[in-house]
């Protein structure tokens, strides 16, 4: 996996790239963690690059969602693919995370 | 069933006598342009002007009967939904081969015979899968939209056809602009009724250049108010023409079936796939109206996607609504005024009805086809069949050189390019195996090995993409989970085979069996470390196969991955 970063200040997306599996859910969770310690409370992540998250990839989510909660951070989630958005289903979790279909809508909703 | 939040009206919702009303005349305005493919028959059929307002007539109480049958649930037949009858494209080359070779009695006798065999064939239609897969429906589908394509262009630029003179060019493009202007740019009921104001615009601009001539005498002489009485009914039989529509029917059935598991779809907000009760009865009641169409002097019929199409788009599928629509062309067969000013719909109105129509099912049966994984095999099948079909119209000389007793098959595009398909396909079953191995054992590049094999297969078994899908999530979940959690040692085996119907994974490996708990673990279950994770992993893997279960066997774990396909 790869993970690309844009700074549209006070906004940070990010996008990663390929397979969120079990050895790219930490590094990518670290990352999470890291922004949101560091001061970042506006982050976007744009999920239209990834083709497959597994349940490590969903934990990085959930422990960043809640992070940032607790640090009064918003982070939104946008760009699912079909197959994503049914992982997503399948796993209950459309209701736990702020998705909006496109990226700008995204850029709107973690301002 | 829980109704959609996109449905006004549900099915067995009454809507207000206005809406109900209203909304019946609307699927009647969109139905009526198709009444152009059985006054093309009659008219290849050579069918005295003055007889033909009588036969559309009669056609007009078998849609009647159709959309009546379908919606009320006669026992066996009928689905129950609101899915309009309409005349098809679907029976329109093998009606015009009939109706050359041995007149209107041989088209109504073999459009008996194919709502007979529709019928039968109901029950068997998920069986039918195996040897007519969605890429070769979808095939037939695009050879029906390229026939009518041409049937409309024959009646123009054929060898001895009457040139189009200046003013039909102009009638012709007329309909055609204001047709495709209304589908392009317009909006909500203009955008809907595009057909049949085009038709209406298409009459008016014919009425201004003079092209009904003395054809209007009819309309002028027909009573405002009738009996529908088609005359001189007779029906013949031909076993020649058994193959096209034999075909023909295969097609109706499939479509209906298509367009009544459109119809589950657009009535159950939890829809997951079609229910065969509903489809069977649907498509016994589809047979069933075009068995009537024989009888009655009429050409096939089918149901209307279009008309679920536009049910969906205003949110009313309500059952009455059927009911008024049954009604409405009933009432309309008693104005023979109505059914005469069709009968001399003029050739430049009708080539832009039939270009138009075309378009969309060309499209449809392109969209069909590219619905299935296509391997090398499955192109070659595709190709091979289109430049076959294509061939017949190209090269009439060789279907002509023919023994007369197979022309039914090599003069028909349609025909032709279906029997190559089915054939191709029963060829390249051999050799494609139907159970297939794979070894893992590296975690390095085990996720794309698991890609490209199950995306290999799948074309090479012509499985349904999302099937694939779920199959590769699946088992790469498992193999992450497993890696991680289950003390793994050694290689994991994955086999997997195919039917059409099912897809079977076997996922075999050395160590701790995975739990594939009900219900998921909190998101704090989750975050608090690999247990909650490891309960997730067997919570989705759950739900993302139809059926899932494990079992020690020897000092292997063997994990059933079951796909409905």
């Amino acid at each position: 996996m790869e993970l690309v970063e844009i700074r549209r200040d006070p906004l940070v997306i990010v996008e990663p790239r390929g397979r969120i599996d079990t050895v790219a859910a930490e590094p990518f969770g670290n990352r999470l963690t890291e922004l949101i310690r560091s001061g970042s409370r506006h982050m976007l992540i744009d999920l239209q690059h990834v083709i497959y998250i597994s349940s490590a990839g969903f934990r990085a989510l959930l422990i960043a969602g809640k992070l940032a909660e607790e640090s009064n951070a918003k982070l939104v989630l946008c760009g699912l693919s079909a197959e994503i958005k049914r992982l997503f289903e399948i796993g209950t979790f459309m209701d736990l995370f702020t998705i909006c279909a496109s990226r700008e809508d995204g850029m709107v909703k973690a301002q | 069933m829980k109704k959609p939040a996109t449905l006004i009206y549900g099915l067995e919702e009454m809507p207000p006598p206005f809406i109900t009303i209203s909304n019946g005349i609307q699927h009647v305005g969109l139905i009526a342009i198709n009444l152009v493919f059985p006054l093309l028959v009659f008219r290849a059929a050579g069918t005295p002007l003055d007889l033909i307002g009588g036969l559309l007539s009669s056609g007009l109480v078998v849609l009647g009967i159709g959309t009546f049958l379908q919606a009320y649930r006669l026992g066996p037949i009928g689905s129950g939904y609101m899915c309009p009858s309409t005349f098809t494209a679907t029976y329109l080359a093998p009606s015009l081969l009939a109706a050359k070779i041995g007149g209107l009695p041989l088209v109504f006798g073999m459009t008996l015979f194919s709502g007979v065999l529709e019928a039968a064939i109901a029950p068997l239609l998920n069986r039918l899968r195996a040897i007519f897969p969605p890429e070769i429906s979808g095939l037939v589908i695009l050879l029906i939209g390229m026939s009518i394509g041409t049937s409309g262009l024959r009646l123009v630029l054929a060898p001895g056809a009457e040139p189009l003179s200046g003013a039909e060019w102009l009638v012709a493009g007329a309909t055609l602009v204001t047709m495709v202007g209304l589908n392009v740019w317009g909006v909500g009921t203009l955008r809907m009724l595009c057909a049949l104001i085009g038709l209406v615009i298409g009459y008016i601009a014919a009425g201004f250049a003079g092209l009904f001539g003395t054809t209007f005498v009819a309309v002028h002489d027909a009573d405002w108010i009738g009996f529908p009485i088609p005359a001189h009914l007779a029906w013949a039989f031909d076993a020649t023409m058994i193959a096209p529509f034999a075909i023909a029917s295969v097609a109706a059935a499939l479509k209906a079936a298509g367009t009544i598991a459109l119809c589950q779809r657009m009535n159950d907000a939890d829809w997951v796939r079609p229910e065969m009760g509903s489809t069977t009865r649907g498509v016994l009641a589809d047979g069933a109206a075009t068995a009537v169409a024989g009888l009655m002097g009429a050409v096939g019929t089918n149901t209307s996607t279009p008309g679920v199409g536009l049910a969906a788009a205003i949110g009313v599928g309500s059952r009455p609504v059927a009911y008024a629509v049954a009604v409405l062309f009933v009432l309309l067969a008693f104005f023979p005024k109505l059914t005469a000013l069709l009968a001399i719909m003029p050739r430049a109105v009708m080539v832009s009805a039939l270009l138009f129509t075309a378009t969309f099912i060309i499209i449809n049966g392109i969209q069909v086809i590219s619905s299935r994984l296509l391997d090398a095999r499955r192109s070659m099948i595709i190709g091979f069949s289109m430049v076959a079909g294509i061939s017949v119209d190209i090269f009439p000389s060789l279907s002509a050189a023919a023994p007369k007793m197979f022309m039914p098959v090599v003069g028909s595009p349609l025909v032709f390019g279906t029997v190559i398909a089915l054939g191709l396909n029963l060829l390249f079953r051999i050799g494609v195996r139907r159970t297939v191995n794979l070894t893992l054992d590296q975690p390095e590049g085990a996720h794309q090995r698991i890609d490209d094999f199950f995306v290999r297969q799948g074309a090479a078994w012509g499985a349904r993409p999302d099937v694939i899908k779920r199959a590769i999530f699946g088992v790469t979940q498992l193999v992450d989970a497993v890696d991680e959690n289950c003390r793994k040692e050694g290689p994991m085996t994955v086999t997997a085979s195919f039917d059409e119907f099912n897809l079977d994974i076997r996922l075999a490996y050395q160590g701790a069996l995975l739990e594939f708990p009900e219900q998921r673990p909190s998101a704090d279950d989750i975050r608090a470390g690999l247990e909650g994770m490891r309960r997730l992993a067997g919570f989705m893997l759950r739900r993302n196969a139809d059926r899932i279960a494990s079992e020690r066997a020897g000092d292997r774990v063997v994990v059933h991955f079951h796909f409905d396909h």
